[in-house]
């Protein structure tokens, strides 16, 4: 589904992304994590093109991403649902304006009625019924979250990216949180790619995971193989040692 | 010494080709999506509210009151040299085609372009942007484009409200303070202003909301750096924009003239 191939990304003379190669076969489920500033985030962003990379290729479904313009982004884009890290709720819009918002983009033929109703399901499932005419402001940080999550999975694409799901929530809401993410993903089979700093719960949800830092992946592969991993710097961010090269 | 100030002339230059660059960049991308037009409509509607309608309470007190202040301080001259015949005429010049344009133009540019610029600035920091452009949607079509087009059209027509309001305070304040009577008031604005006046001052009225919208909008867009970048933005665009009125006010009064 996805082919990443020495992807370099600079922002002004900053190398941030350092040689990025990745695939991702399709319905498979990816952890990413790594220290903070390491390149996740902007690397998921680079995948469904919000950043142009000085070189590289990325390719999804067989599609060359890297050098297409924004129309052009656009048939790729349809393929993917992403939450943002800071949720990126339009905050001009009701909760379930939010929710329903790609929907209506993709389906221009569907009537307000219809899209309320569905987004209203879509709200009931993540648990949020009740709260669809609220303002995004009116809403607690997990509320908040759970309302991207539902967003992100309306149009039920094919891949779907979670940007720090469970970031500042409690054990609670973290594991149901992530409980939500395994039902959405077991009802539309979508490929799932999740970044996330808590390795405990993003365990109980991925398959296989990637550890990003300073620009370059330094460990991916199924989940078991990350415990035996030699390199120094994995080693001491998965067991949170203080000592060692971070 | 010298070389430091030449680095900082320098600097700042390049500073700000790279705002005028950026404005003129967005310019074109304003005007690909406007030829066929690909803007959303609701969009259109909501701004014109927002930035229009709501500004006609503001726009009606400060334009009734300098309409009035332009009469109290020329009524002075008026008693000592009884030039009563005047005062139509010369609040209804002033008004169209100076004082009204440039006085709205810096009102709307402080209550509608700041708050644009806010506006979008907060939403590129919280990735909004971004939440648009992954859910395939062009920022520009979407949010600048009946932004900009909002901004001209309502300064506009905010400039015919605020002048009709100022004439009524001048022959108002007239009234009440010089002892013009509101028919000489009427005689004097009738008689010797003519529609050009008028338009003179519409002109100015359309590229000043082209300047505010055009700015704001870029200013907003263009936000790096959390909310102090967002107070940055607002500052830089409020100035920039009183820059550009004042800057081409003088233009236009004078290819005009
Ligand atoms: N829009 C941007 N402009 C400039 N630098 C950025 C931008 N976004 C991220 N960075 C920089 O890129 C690096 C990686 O950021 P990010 O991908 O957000 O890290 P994380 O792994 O925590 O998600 C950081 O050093 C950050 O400062
Ligand atoms: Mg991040």
């Amino acid at each position: 589904m996805i082919h990443v191939r020495d992807l370099h990304l600079s922002i002004g003379d900053r190398p941030l992304l350092k040689g990025i190669d990745l695939q991702v076969e399709r319905g498979s489920v990816w952890g990413i994590i790594g220290p903070p500033g390491g390149g996740k985030s902007l690397l998921v962003k680079t995948l469904c093109g919000l950043f142009t990379p000085d070189r590289g290729s990325i390719r999804i479904d067989g599609v060359e991403v890297c050098g297409l313009d924004e129309p052009a982004l656009v048939p790729i884009r349809r393929k993917i649902g992403m939450l943002f890290q800071n949720n990126a709720l339009f905050d001009f819009m009701k909760v379930w304006e939010n929710v329903a918002f790609p929907l209506a983009r993709l389906k221009p033929d569907l009537d307000e009625a219809a899209l309320r109703e569905r987004a209203l399901m879509r709200l009931r499932e993540v648990g949020l019924a009740g709260s669809e005419d609220k303002w995004p402001s009116e809403l607690s940080g997990g509320m908040k979250k759970r309302v991207g999550i539902a967003r992100a999975t309306m149009t039920e694409s094919p891949l779907v990216i979670y940007d720090e799901p469970t970031a500042g929530l409690d054990p609670v809401t973290t594991s149901k949180i992530y409980d939500l993410l395994e039902k959405i993903r077991q009802s539309t089979g979508a490929t799932v790619l999740a970044i996330s700093s808590d390795i405990q719960g993003l365990s109980t949800f991925v398959k296989n995971m990637m550890l990003v830092h300073d620009g370059q992946i330094l460990f991916k592969g199924p989940l078991p193989a990350l415990q035996e991993c030699e390199d120094p710097l994995v080693h001491q961010f998965i067991r949170g040692l203080s000592e060692g090269p971070l | 010494m010298i070389g430091n100030l030449l680095a900082r002339i320098g600097g700042a230059f390049l500073a700000l080709a790279h705002e005028v660059g950026g404005v003129v960049h967005l310019l074109f991308k304003v005007l690909i999506a406007l030829v066929p037009p690909r803007f959303d409509r609701d969009e259109l509607w909501r701004n014109m509210y927002k930035m229009g309608v709501r500004s006609v309470p503001i726009i009606i007190l400060t334009a009734f009151f300098t309409g009035g202040i332009m009469v109290i301080q020329s009524s002075v001259f008026v008693k000592k040299f009884g030039a009563t015949s005047l005062v139509g005429w010369g609040a209804g010049y002033a008004v169209f085609r100076e004082v009204g344009p440039i006085l709205l133009g810096l009102m709307f540019s402080g209550r509608v372009g700041s708050n644009n610029t806010a506006e979008l600035g907060t939403m590129v920091i919280t990735e909004q942007i971004d939440g648009l452009r992954a859910l395939a949607i062009d920022p520009v079509n979407y949010l600048i484009v009946p932004r900009v087009l909002a901004m001209i059209v309502m300064l506009f027509l905010l400039t015919i409200l605020g002048d009709i309001v100022a004439i009524v305070g001048a022959a108002l304040f007239g009234q009440l303070l010089a002892d013009v009577s509101f028919a000489a008031f009427w005689t004097s604005f009738s008689q010797n202003l003519h529609i050009v006046d008028l338009t003179h001052g519409l002109v100015k009225a359309a590229v000043f909301g082209f300047i505010v919208s055009l700015t704001s909008c870029w200013f907003g867009i263009s936000v790096r750096g959390g909310a102090v970048g967002v107070g940055r933005a607002v500052n830089n665009s409020v100035v920039a924009a009183a820059l550009g009125i004042v800057l081409s006010d003088y233009i236009i009064t004078y290819t005009l003239s």
